[in-house]
């Protein structure tokens, strides 16, 4: 297991080192934004935040009703868009 | 290639799944809170909701999706069949072409004046060249086109001068003896305009007047016994647009010196105005000249006399002022200037 904690630890260094994360990064907030992921969650934020009382709300309430919901509106293609630059970056990169 | 969509092969297959998977997922989760981030810090700054309102506003202004009607629930060719009527010539005007029409109507605007200078000075191409008014149809035609030529050089420099727009129409008969309103009448159509109590200098058939008129002009100034008019055509009174322009322009050549004009005084001194609007001249229709100089009157200061009114009624006068405007037209741009010195000389 430490082999393999190893393994994703060298590759996780690997991704930030070479700015490939940071790239990932952009890129899926710019396909996030342009299929209108970004406006569904605020209008969901809305919500919430009514909800909660807009004095009182803070990081962790939206945090924790955003997220779940945020990993299941992402477009299918967007998703699989990613799975395969992170696969092809670990094809290269890989041991 | 297609191999790369699809998962890794190998025994390391599942472990490299997982880990892309589990990479994605942290690409998700950062997405995610950085959205939650922006939003807090936004409801904590206070620009959160500012895109709503009350929720009165936000039924005014909320997107018409009607046929017919755009957006806003505006009409969209809503003025197209509407008329405005004219207040200075009263006609039904369509709205599109109100505020050319009204710029021309009232002689206000840059192309009004700049189309009467023209004119003037056209006119003051034919008045120089002819002075019989009996064929005076034809040879308008050549000088009109003529003038027309001329027009760049003339108009420029006329138009660089500033005018006030007035002009008088025609002469007063009070200060003619007999003869000369007799002599006045057998070449000229004559009829006396209500407002301005002069005489028109157009020709006998000048479609302003009717031959009615100036019957009647005459048997006034000359008695009952006064000669018949030489031509018993009537003329249509709803001519071109241009003739008002054309008399006051011919009548400033010959008896006035101010040189001015405006399509509001010739609207008045019609005795049946309709419209006193386009400036665009017929060319065809130009009306026979009047242009006795013997008449007493002075001589031409148009476009020269820069504003002044010359009462010059000696034959020295009028020659001296015909002098400067014949060299003036040839020679406009450079001698305004000197002549307008020259006409204050007069004067004074």
């Amino acid at each position: 297991m430490s082999k393999d904690s190893r393994m994703r630890a060298t590759i996780n260094q690997k991704l930030t080192e070479m700015g490939e994360r940071d790239r990932l990064k952009e890129l899926l907030r710019a396909k996030l934004t342009e299929c209108g992921w970004k406006d569904q969650m605020k209008a969901h934020c809305k919500e919430v935040i009514k909800e909660k009382g807009l004095e009182h709300v803070t990081v962790e309430d939206l945090v924790v009703e955003i997220t779940p919901k945020g990993r299941a509106l992402v477009p299918d293609s967007v998703k699989k868009e990613l799975l395969h630059r992170i696969r092809a970056f670990l094809s290269q990169h890989a041991t | 290639m297609k191999m790369e969509d699809m998962p890794l092969s190998g025994p390391d297959n599942t472990k490299l799944e997982a880990l892309v998977h589990d990479i994605y997922s942290e690409l998700v989760d950062d997405a995610c809170l950085g959205l939650c981030f922006e939003v807090h810090r936004a409801v904590k700054q206070g620009f959160f909701f500012l895109d709503e309102t009350d929720q009165e506003s936000m039924k005014e202004f909320e997107i018409v999706d009607q046929p017919g009607v755009d957006i806003f629930g505006q009409v969209y060719n809503q003025w197209k069949n509407k008329e405005c009527e004219c207040p200075n010539c009263k006609r039904l005007i369509a709205a599109s072409r109100f505020a050319p029409h009204l710029e021309k109507c009232l002689g206000m605007g840059r192309n009004s004046s700049r189309i009467a200078n023209r004119r003037l000075a056209s006119n003051n191409n034919m008045s120089k060249s002819e002075s019989d008014q009996e064929d005076n149809d034809d040879l308008n035609d050549n000088d009109w086109s003529y003038g027309a030529e001329k027009k760049g050089e003339l108009g420029g420099s006329i138009g660089s001068e500033p005018y006030k727009y007035n002009y008088n129409t025609g002469i007063s008969y009070e200060s003619l003896g007999p003869d000369e309103v007799r002599s006045l009448l057998s070449t000229q159509c004559g009829v006396i305009s209500e407002h301005t109590k002069k005489m028109c200098t157009r020709s006998q058939r000048c479609p302003q007047h009717t031959d009615e008129q100036r019957r009647a002009v005459r048997v006034f100034l000359l008695g009952p016994s006064a000669p018949s008019l030489p031509d018993a055509d009537t003329v249509a009174e709803s001519d071109s647009f241009d003739i008002p322009d054309g008399q006051a322009l011919m009548s400033r050549l010959q008896w006035e010196d101010s040189p001015d004009i405006s399509p509001t005084d010739s609207a008045s001194s019609k005795a049946s105005a309709n419209h006193s609007d386009s400036r665009k001249p017929k060319k065809k229709k130009r009306t026979s000249l009047a242009l006795n100089c013997g008449g007493g009157g002075g001589g031409v200061g148009a476009g020269g006399g820069g504003g002044s009114s010359l009462t010059g009624g000696c034959s020295s006068s009028s020659s001296s002022q015909s002098n400067l405007s014949v060299s003036s037209k040839k020679k406009r741009p450079k001698l305004s200037a000197p002549s307008i010195s020259s006409i204050y000389d007069d004067l004074n």
